[in-house]
């Protein structure tokens, strides 16, 4: 874990009011692996740090995938290029790749695409065969990016790719299932593949393991720090009823 | 010329005036990049003697300078705090105090007297004030009989330094601060968290699932500031300043405003190397002025 004030020296549109903000953070960016996050603080900007998983982590830069839906984020991407962040990272468990597999599908819907890339990368490292299944809203709230051979888009009103979720687009069987998305979705991954690893969004405090506000209710009881232990998790092991179907951003619509 | 930052506690000797405050330091395992020659003494995360679960998610909730909680003491107990991390704690160059909690004034002394003369255990926070439960904490802390009785009941338990920490959502907090004063208590920690609740707009409900949670961070700063300085104006013992401390100017506030330590707790979220950096910003304000002990800052502490 590294924490260091680091200079905004990227900023791309992906997909519609959704952009990848690129930060100059060498140690981080050299340690992250797929499913970790940093957590990043504004100076003037709100009280607490914000979560983002790594999107990217190439050349010294680390690279996070957001909109706009609330403070934290409505400052980051005010941002001007050289305007500097603390970056707090890599934090939490990632997701884990076993050459067995010998293929992994990564499922994703949203924002979930966030640690897609890397999942790939560190798949294709453990020699794994990688298929992305992507999914949002439409066509435009897809996102632009995937260096990956084999990928399936799917869109709620079929603008794009397979008409339905991501989930229902899987078709083929693979050795694993990593899933990110918003936590509905990842509890219909669980139906389906019980032994799929997903990364869950809560709420965060401090992101380092001592505040246990990130909690994660687990179907054997009690509850974890989505911080530490997590953010993946098996996602059979996850009690989803419990867990916030959604964050609580800004009632009235940020401007991007 | 380097400042003698050392502070006395009743018997209880520090080596400098900030403490990391109970729940936002774990149990000292966790924050690895803070650099710990700065930490006085850790107050552990609070502990009943049986695990709890703690409360369902949402948890937490930023709030203008400040954030909500209601985490609902959770922890693993008495027996897997002395199994997993007293021994580490014997090992350490700074006391760490067990932050206690009970349902019923008899559970804090069986609690008390469970860790009394374990190695690594340097004494206790007695919360009477958490907000976040559903019986004890903070009903303790609102009543000063209540408040003596839990007090007592530790006390007699231990030989150990008793911390006594109070609830600011009370009519007089002095009148609590001298009950615990005469039941005992070796100092004050003025003030935990005061009760809020927030509105979720899209859900129409509490955003904590608790409905209300503890608000924490420099929005309670001033206020936490008056009632720290009111206790320290009605009590002999020493008083821990505690609310919203993130900056070396928070802390020195409290320690002008008559507390003989403060704690830092809600600015280690956003900054894990607060406490250092409050530390390093006392030490150096001390210099500015030539003074080579703490004990020469002045103090506005005028008695009723």
């Amino acid at each position: 874990m590294f924490e260091t004030s680091a200079p905004l020296s990227e900023r791309r549109q992906v997909a519609r009011d959704m952009f990848v903000l690129g930060f100059d953070a060498p140690a981080v960016a050299a340690a992250a692996k797929a499913g970790q996050f940093v957590n990043i603080g504004l100076k003037p900007g709100p009280l607490l740090r914000r979560p983002f998983s790594v999107y990217r982590a190439d050349e010294g830069r680390v690279e996070i995938v957001l909109r706009a839906v609330g403070e934290g984020t409505s400052r980051l991407l005010s941002l001007r290029e050289g305007d500097r962040v603390s970056v707090l990272g890599p934090l939490g468990t990632g997701f884990r790749f076993e050459p067995a597999w010998r293929s992994v599908a990564l499922v994703s819907g949203g924002l979930g695409l966030a640690p897609m890339l890397l999942a790939a990368r560190d798949a294709r490292a453990a020699g794994l065969s990688v298929h992305w299944v992507h999914g949002a809203r439409t066509a435009w709230d897809l996102g632009s990016e995937w260096d990956g051979e084999e990928a399936t888009w799917a869109t709620d009103d079929g603008s794009r790719g397979f008409h339905g979720s991501a989930v229902a687009a899987v078709e083929e069987e693979f050795g694993a299932v990593l899933a990110c998305g918003p936590n509905p979705m990842l509890a219909a991954v669980a139906e389906r593949w019980p032994d799929a690893q997903v990364a869950v969004e809560t709420y965060m405090g401090c992101g380092t393991g001592v505040c246990l506000g990130c909690a994660v209710p687990l179907l054997a009881g009690g509850y974890d720090r989505a911080c530490r232990e997590g953010p993946v998790y098996r996602a059979a092991d996850v009690d989803w009823p419990a867990l916030p179907s959604h964050l609580s951003y800004s009632a009235v619509a940020m401007p991007a | 010329m380097t400042s003698d930052l050392g502070v006395d506690l009743g018997h209880l000797r520090l080596r400098g005036p900030v403490i990391a405050a109970s729940g936002t330091f774990g149990y000292g395992t966790e924050v690895p990049l803070l650099e710990r020659r700065a930490l006085a003494a850790l107050v552990s995360k609070g502990i009943f003697l049986r695990p709890r679960p703690g409360t369902p998610p949402p948890r937490i909730v930023e709030t203008p300078s400040g954030m909500l909680n209601a985490i609902g003491l959770q922890g693993p107990g008495a027996e897997a705090l002395l199994r997993e991390y007293a021994p580490l704690w014997s090992a350490w160059d700074f006391p760490v105090l067990v932050n206690i909690n009970g349902e019923t004034v008899e559970e804090y002394g069986e609690l008390a007297a469970r860790l009394d003369g374990i190695p690594g255990v340097g004494g206790f926070e007695v919360n009477i004030s958490c907000p976040n439960v559903e019986q004890g904490g903070m009903y303790f802390g609102n009543d000063p009989r209540a408040a003596a009785d839990v007090t007592r009941a530790v006390r007699q338990r231990t030989t150990l330094p008793v911390w006594v920490k109070l609830t600011p959502n009370v009519g007089d907090i002095g009148e609590v601060a001298r009950a615990v004063e005469d039941a005992g208590a070796d100092a004050v920690c003025a003030v935990n968290t005061f009760l809020g609740m927030s509105i979720d707009l899209h859900a129409f409900r509490p955003r904590l699932s608790f409905r209300t949670g503890g608000l924490s961070g420099p929005a309670i700063r001033p206020l936490a500031l008056q009632l720290a300085h009111q206790v320290a104006r009605t009590v002999q013992v020493p008083v821990i300043g505690i609310g919203g401390i993130a900056s070396p100017e928070d802390a020195l506030e409290f320690l002008v405003a008559g507390c003989a330590a403060v704690q830092v707790g809600t600015a280690t979220f956003a900054d894990p190397q607060a406490i250092a950096r409050v530390h390093d910003g006392i030490a150096a304000y001390l210099e500015s002025k030539s003074w080579t002990t703490l004990k020469e800052l002045p103090r506005y502490l005028p008695r009723d």
